[in-house]
């Protein structure tokens, strides 16, 4: 499946790309950092102190205004007091309105993005790569009935049937018991971390058909070849030339669609909860929502720090994307003529 | 097969296609659980109206009597009625379909306006500084999220600098137009519009921008490569009719392509940045009627959102056929 002439043009790719180091440099650290999240963030994220809210990031100062009112001789008189707000070194990215750590918050929103990202894409190619093969290899009327429902279901912006679906279905979470918690290597951080199930099957169920139009296109062409042919004729089952010949050599395309799928899932998870249609509140586009209330009272960073986090490791998927792609697909795009 | 012959085959097949999507929207009322009035009828309902909203919507009928009135329904233009609301379904979704379109239009001229100039400039400079910048701003675009993009817009030029206008539209393109003939300052006009339209139009358009001028560069780079580009040059014609009549002519095709293909992006993230900047369109409609629980109003929006894909990409292949013919000989 994985040949020799794959990891030589993957590794000499790596070797000239620096954009593809780059991008494995963003990828393993979000991953890192989302698994090790217990050990990575400096304070519970979900801890609130009221005391300490809305203090800026290290290197900036923040002049908050207090507007109180009292009923003075039968009058009410209001005082605005200005003081100005330090940045404090244990909250390095400052603090949300309700005084949770930035920093925290932006290293366990990493969890839910990626295991959105991996777990929805999963699910994705699991209904879409078995649906297209067989559907590109027997041809026939499930071949047409897949490409009709394929077009229907283009019609649909991905953004707008997963709120349709999540509104319809209800926001469901699991909750998952974090294993370094529950083992007592940490303590004070949430012992439970808020898979976003409804979400995770949503953006599998809008997304498969690329998977199925892939894998269905490959089929198409690998069918006709003359090792499939001669393999039919030594007598194998049609199942198993397409566990053996036609899946391994239909892979690669779906290893670099997978890679995009990522990508956008994770755009589409942190618009969803940024609409208010995930079901944890453990994410970058949840406290972007947040953060956006404040953007007028001048407390600019509560939605611009998980941005960023969504930018790089969204950057960081593509750019190992397009390593794959360019590696694994020469004749695709990116590379053209003399 | 003639281009008016292709335009008909298009045309059929996206009827079918349109038929496919009511279907899926119509099924959409059983996919949610429990009872199918639970998801019409308001949550405060008592058990007279559900039954009165149960026998208006046939749901005491077998499945496909239910269906074909649907479709018999639809057909004459009738999408039901909101009873969140108190209001028939289709007016409603009809007087918000022009600020949607406004803002895909807007975003999509944003986007072709910079994208095929930047794209075949970073092609003909190849490993230059300009080419690096794309490269480097098509991946900042397509790895952003567009409502974050409009929030730090509001943040820095709303908020800091107080240029543009960061919610509503009260100030849309036919007034411009009307301004030209009517009582109204014509500039005033047309600066106030673009006060509104311009942040929302470059927070959706970023995404399509970044997208097309990759497209752009790579098929131009692909093109510039081939023989009868060579041939083209060898014969003396002069760069730029080289570049422009010819490749880019080629590169285009596929990029139109992908167009009509992300149109569905273009909607969902029209959705998003209505949200963002509180635009009064489809999309704003979309999930005020998720979260008020209103299904009729969110099928007739899905499926006004469906068919103008259909036809937007039946669009699309008319284009195509006309940059490039041999698609309807086919």
């Amino acid at each position: 499946m994985v040949s020799e002439r794959v990891i030589r043009n993957l590794k000499s790719e790596f070797r000239t790309s620096a954009l593809a180091k780059l991008g494995l440099v963003l990828v393993v650290g979000v991953v890192l950092v989302a698994v090790f999240a217990p050990f990575v963030a400096p304070h519970n994220p979900t801890a609130q102190n009221l005391g300490e809210s809305q203090l800026p990031p290290l290197g900036f100062t923040e002049t908050k205004e207090t507007t109180t009112s009292e009923m003075e001789d039968g009058e009410v008189v209001t005082r605005t007091v200005q003081e100005r707000v330090e940045a404090d070194a244990a909250h390095p990215l400052g603090t949300d309105g309700l005084g949770r750590d930035m920093l925290s918050r932006v290293v366990y929103g990493a969890r839910t993005s990626l295991a959105v990202g991996v777990l929805g894409t999963l699910f994705a190619a699991l209904v879409g790569v078995p649906v297209g093969l067989i559907a590109g290899y027997y041809r026939g009327k499930l071949d047409d009935g897949l490409m009709r429902f394929a077009d229907v279901s283009l019609a649909f912006p991905s953004l707008v049937l997963a709120i349709a679906l999540i509104g319809l279905w209800g926001r469901v979470a699991v909750p998952v018991p974090d294993p370094f918690v529950v083992a007592g290597l940490v303590s004070d951080m949430p012992e439970r971390f808020t898979l976003p199930g409804t979400v995770i099957i949503v953006v599998g169920l809008v997304n498969w058909v690329w998977f199925a139009r892939i894998a269905r296109g490959e089929a198409l062409s690998l069918r006709d070849q003359e090792y499939v042919k001669a393999s039919r004729a030594l007598g194998a089952s049609h199942g198993r030339v397409i566990r053996r010949h036609v899946l391994p050599n239909a892979i690669t395309p779906i290893i670099v669609l997978g890679t995009v799928q990522v990508a956008a899932i994770i755009l589409l998870e942190s618009s969803l909860s940024f609409l208010g249609f995930s079901g944890t509140t453990l994410s970058w586009g949840f406290d972007i929502a947040q953060g956006r209330d404040y953007i007028s009272s001048g407390q600019w960073w509560i939605a611009t720090v998980p941005g960023l986090a969504i930018m790089l490791s969204v950057i960081g998927v593509n750019l190992l994307g397009d390593w794959l792609r360019d590696a694994l697909d020469p004749g695709i795009e990116g590379e053209g003529g003399v | 097969m003639s281009l008016g012959r292709f335009a008909i085959k298009r045309t059929l097949q996206g009827i079918g296609v349109v038929w496919g999507v009511i279907t899926v929207v119509f099924a959409l009322r059983f996919v949610t659980p429990g009872s199918p009035i639970n998801a019409v009828a308001p949550l405060d309902a008592d058990q007279e109206t559900r039954r009165a909203i149960a026998a208006e919507l046939g749901l005491d009928q077998p499945l496909y009597v239910q269906y074909g009135q649907y479709l018999f329904d639809l057909i004459q233009g009738d999408m039901g009625f909101s009873y969140v609301r108190g209001q028939a379904v289709t007016p409603l979704v009809a007087s918000k379909i022009p600020a949607t379109v406004e803002l895909a239009v807007a975003a999509t001229v944003v986007a072709i306006v910079l994208s095929i100039p930047l794209g075949v400039i970073s092609a003909t400079r190849r490993n230059q500084p300009v080419d690096y910048g794309a490269t480097l701003f098509s991946l900042f675009g397509i790895s952003t999220p567009n409502f974050w993009l409009g929030i730090m817009m509001i943040l820095i030029l709303a908020v800091e600098f107080g240029v543009f206008k960061t919610s509503g539209r009260s100030v849309d393109v036919g007034d411009v137009v009307l301004s030209t003939v009517g009582p109204e300052p014509f500039l005033d006009t047309l600066l106030g519009w673009l006060s509104y339209i311009t942040l929302p139009a470059i927070a959706l358009g970023t995404y399509f921008t970044a997208l097309i001028t990759r497209l752009t560069r790579s098929g131009m780079l692909d093109e510039l490569g081939k023989p009868y580009v060579r041939a083209t040059r060898a014969k003396g014609l002069p760069e730029t009719l080289v570049r422009y009549k010819h490749a880019l002519r080629n590169t285009l095709t596929p990029v139109v392509t992908v167009l009509g293909l992300q149109l569905g992006t273009l909607i969902g993230g029209a959705v998003i940045t209505e949200a963002v900047f509180s635009w009064p369109g489809l999309g704003t409609l979309v999930i005020r009627s998720i979260n008020l629980r209103d299904w009729p109003l969110l099928q007739g929006s899905l499926i006004v959102i469906g068919v103008s894909f259909v036809l937007v990409n039946i669009l699309v292949d008319m284009v195509y056929a006309y940059l490039d013919p041999r698609v309807a000989y086919e």
